[in-house]
C-alpha cells in the first residue's frame, strides 16, 4: 500500500464540497403542507480536512449528506463536490459513501463485494484484484476475504463498508455514522483508518453522534439544528474557553504546586480545578479487555 | 490523478456496469432459493405424464402439453413478478441502493441491469422447465412406441407409430415457449414500473396480479363491447385506454393451439413479439422516468 496518496487533481482554491443557500422541503402525503428538513444551509469543506456534521436525530444532516451525493434533489441552492455539480453523474467519480447501518449483499464475500463495487467504477482484470486486495489488507479482512457477508460481526461488516467505500480511490469520502453499533475496539480501529485517510489527504465528510470521537478527529465542524445550520467553524476555535488556561504537570511535587498557588493568588487569576487528569472510558475498556 | 482514478475516467453509458448490476441480480434471485418452483413445475409434468394412461396416446400427448406450457407459463409469472417486486424494495431498505447510486452509475444503467438479471433468471427458468418438459414428453414417447409394438407388433402399429412421431414434437411448441417468455418478460418490465412508486412489495405483487387477470379478461370486455350496441362512449374511451396501457395477455396464451396441433402463422408471431417486445421497452422507459424522480 502506497504510504502516500497522490496529489488532488484539483485547484487547492476548490472546495472538496461546497454547499450553497441549500434548502429542502418534503411534500406530506394527501396534505398540502410541506416539511423543511434543510433550511438555507451554506458551508464549505477544504480538501484534505476531516468535516465533522452534527447535530440531533431530525436535524437533517442525512438530507444534506443525501443531497450532495446526489440522491436527492434540492428544493433551492446548490451543491458541488470539488466544482462539479452534485447532481451530476460524473462528481461521483471522485467520491465514496458508507452509510449508516449498511447491509450490503450477504451473499458475496468480502473479495466479490469489492470486486462488485469496483467494476461499478469502471475497474477491471489485475488492477481491481489488486485494488481489492490492497483495500482488504487496509482494513484488517484478508483473512475474511473469502467469507460471505452474512457471516461478518457489525465491525467487520463496517471495515468492509469502508473498503468499498475507497475502491476507485476516491478524493472525498461521506461517512454517516461509521462507528454506529460497533464495540469500542472495532471503534477504535475505524477512527484510526479515517485518520489514516486524513494523513493521505483524504477529505471526509462525517455524521455522528459520538461527539468525543468527532472531536479525536475533525477539523472543523457544523452543528444543524431543525434544518439550520447554527454554529460551523475550526473545532479547536468553537470548543476553546478564551479566558482559561490549562496546565498538565508531571510528577509535580507538593512544594511546587503550593509555590503555583501561592503566585497565583498574588494576581487577579484564580485556580478553579486542581485534580488528577482522567484517562477516558475508551483507553481504559480497551485496556482492560486486552484489545490492541 | 493516480492511476485508478484515470483509469476510471466516467462513460456515460457502460455495458460493463450494467453487467455487474444484472450479473449479481441473477446471483441474488439465485441465491433466494427461487429456483424451488422448478421442484415443483418437475413435480406436476413428470405427475401428470403418470396419471393419463387411461386415455389414448394422442389424448395423453394431448394433454401433457397441455399440463407442461400452461404449468410453464404460470411458474415463468409467478417467478417474474414475485421476483422483481422484491429487487428495488430490498435494495433501498438495506441502503444499498445508497452505496451503487453514490458510485458514477446512472440511474438508467441501475434499473437496466435489474432488468436485465431478471429477465436472465426467466431464461434459465424457462431452458430448465423446456429441458425437463422435451424429456419427460420423449420418454412418453418411446413408452408409448414401446407399448404399441409390444401390443400389435411393429408391422401393424406402424401407422399408429408414424402418428405419435410426427405429432409429440411439432414446432409450435418453439413459439409457444417464446410466447410464454415474452408475457414473463413484460410481467417483470411492468413489476419493475410499479415498485418504483410502491410503497410495498405487497402492494407492487397485489396490482401486478390485478394487472394480470385485467390483461387476460380484458379481449372478452372488448368483444362484449364491440357487439353491444348500447355502450356508452364513456366505457368505449375507457378499454380504449386500458387496452393501450395493459396488453392483451391472453395473446401470449396459445397452449390450447399448440396442443391441439393448430399452426401459427410467422405474421401472428412476429405481431405478437413485437408486442411484448415493445410492452417491454415501454413499461421500462416509464419505470425510469419515475425513478430518475424518486427521492432517495
Amino acid at each position: 500500500m502506497p504510504s502516500d496518496r497522490a496529489a488532488s487533481p484539483f485547484s487547492v482554491s476548490t472546495p472538496a464540497i461546497s454547499i450553497q443557500n441549500l434548502t429542502k422541503e418534503f411534500s406530506i402525503p394527501f396534505k398540502r403542507e410541506k416539511v423543511t428538513a434543510v433550511k438555507g444551509v451554506s458551508l464549505s469543506v477544504e480538501p484534505g480536512q476531516v468535516y465533522g456534521l452534527l447535530g440531533p436525530n431530525g436535524s437533517g444532516k442525512s438530507t444534506t449528506m443525501k443531497i450532495v451525493l446526489g440522491l436527492v434533489s434540492p428544493t433551492a441552492g446548490k451543491t458541488e463536490i470539488f466544482g462539479r455539480d452534485s447532481a451530476d453523474v460524473e462528481s461521483k467519480e471522485d467520491v465514496g459513501f458508507l452509510p449508516e447501518n449498511p447491509y450490503f449483499y450477504k451473499y458475496l464475500t468480502g473479495e466479490e463485494t469489492l470486486h462488485f463495487y469496483g467494476k461499478l467504477c469502471g475497474l477491471k482484470g489485475a488492477k481491481l484484484r489488486d485494488r481489492a486486495k490492497e483495500l482488504l489488507n487496509l482494513v484488517g479482512l484478508e483473512e475474511a476475504a473469502d467469507r460471505r457477508l452474512g457471516g461478518y460481526s457489525k465491525g467487520m461488516l463496517q471495515r468492509i463498508g469502508l473498503a468499498q467505500a475507497m475502491v476507485q480511490e476516491p478524493h472525498l469520502l461521506v461517512l454517516d455514522e461509521p462507528t454506529a453499533g460497533v464495540d469500542p475496539a472495532g471503534s477504535r480501529e475505524i477512527r484510526d483508518l479515517i485518520l489514516d485517510f486524513k494523513k493521505r489527504g483524504i477529505t471526509v465528510l462525517l455524521c455522528s453522534h459520538l461527539l468525543g470521537q468527532v472531536q479525536e478527529i475533525c477539523d472543523r465542524i457544523g452543528i444543524l439544528h431543525r434544518g439550520a445550520l447554527i454554529r460551523e467553524g475550526r473545532l479547536d476555535d468553537l470548543i476553546s474557553i478564551e479566558n482559561q488556561t490549562e496546565i498538565i504537570l508531571e510528577n509535580a511535587s507538593p512544594e511546587l504546586l503550593a509555590e503555583i498557588q501561592s503566585l497565583v493568588a498574588k494576581t487577579p487569576a484564580r485556580i478553579l480545578d486542581q485534580r488528577k487528569p482522567h484517562t477516558t472510558l475508551e483507553r481504559y475498556f480497551l485496556e482492560v479487555t486486552g484489545s490492541k | 490523478m493516480n492511476a485508478i482514478s484515470s483509469a476510471t475516467r466516467h462513460q456515460h453509458f457502460s455495458i460493463a456496469r450494467i453487467s455487474a448490476i444484472s450479473s449479481n441480480t441473477l446471483l441474488e434471485l439465485i441465491r433466494l432459493k427461487v429456483f424451488y418452483f422448478m421442484l415443483i413445475f418437475a413435480l406436476v409434468i413428470i405427475g401428470s405424464s403418470f396419471f393419463l394412461v387411461k386415455l389414448t396416446f394422442q389424448a395423453q400427448f394431448q394433454v401433457l402439453k397441455d399440463v407442461a406450457l400452461g404449468a410453464m407459463s404460470i411458474f415463468t409469472w409467478l417467478l417474474a413478478v414475485l421476483s422483481t417486486a422484491m429487487l428495488l424494495p430490498k435494495d433501498i431498505e438495506d441502503r444499498t441502493l445508497y452505496t451503487i447510486l453514490a458510485k458514477p452509475v446512472p440511474r438508467l444503467e441501475y434499473l437496466l441491469g435489474k432488468l436485465i438479471g431478471v429477465l436472465l433468471l426467466l431464461f434459465v427458468a424457462i431452458s430448465f422447465m423446456s429441458a425437463l418438459f422435451v424429456v419427460v414428453l420423449y420418454a412418453k414417447q418411446q413408452s408409448a412406441i414401446a407399448e404399441l409394438v409390444a401390443r400389435s407388433g411393429s408391422d401393424g402399429a406402424a401407422a399408429e407409430i408414424r402418428s405419435i412421431l410426427s405429432e409429440t414434437f411439432t414446432w409450435n411448441l418453439v413459439p409457444g415457449i417464446i410466447f410464454i417468455y415474452l408475457k414473463a418478460a413484460l410481467c417483470a418490465a411492468l413489476t419493475l414500473l410499479l415498485s418504483t412508486f410502491a410503497s410495498s412489495t405487497i402492494f407492487t405483487i397485489m396490482v401486478s396480479v390485478v394487472i394480470y387477470i385485467i390483461g387476460h379478461v380484458q379481449p372478452i370486455a372488448r368483444d362484449y363491447v364491440v357487439h353491444s350496441h348500447g355502450a356508452s362512449s364513456a366505457t368505449i374511451v375507457w378499454l380504449t385506454l386500458e387496452s393501450l396501457l395493459i396488453p392483451d395477455l391472453s395473446a401470449f396464451s396459445l397452449v390450447d393451439d399448440i396442443a391441439a396441433g393448430t399452426a401459427i402463422s410467422m405474421n401472428l408471431f412476429l405481431q405478437t413479439a413485437g408486442m411484448g417486445g415493445i410492452y417491454v421497452i415501454v413499461y421500462f422507459l416509464v419505470g425510469y422516468f419515475v425513478f430518475w424522480f424518486k427521492e432517495l
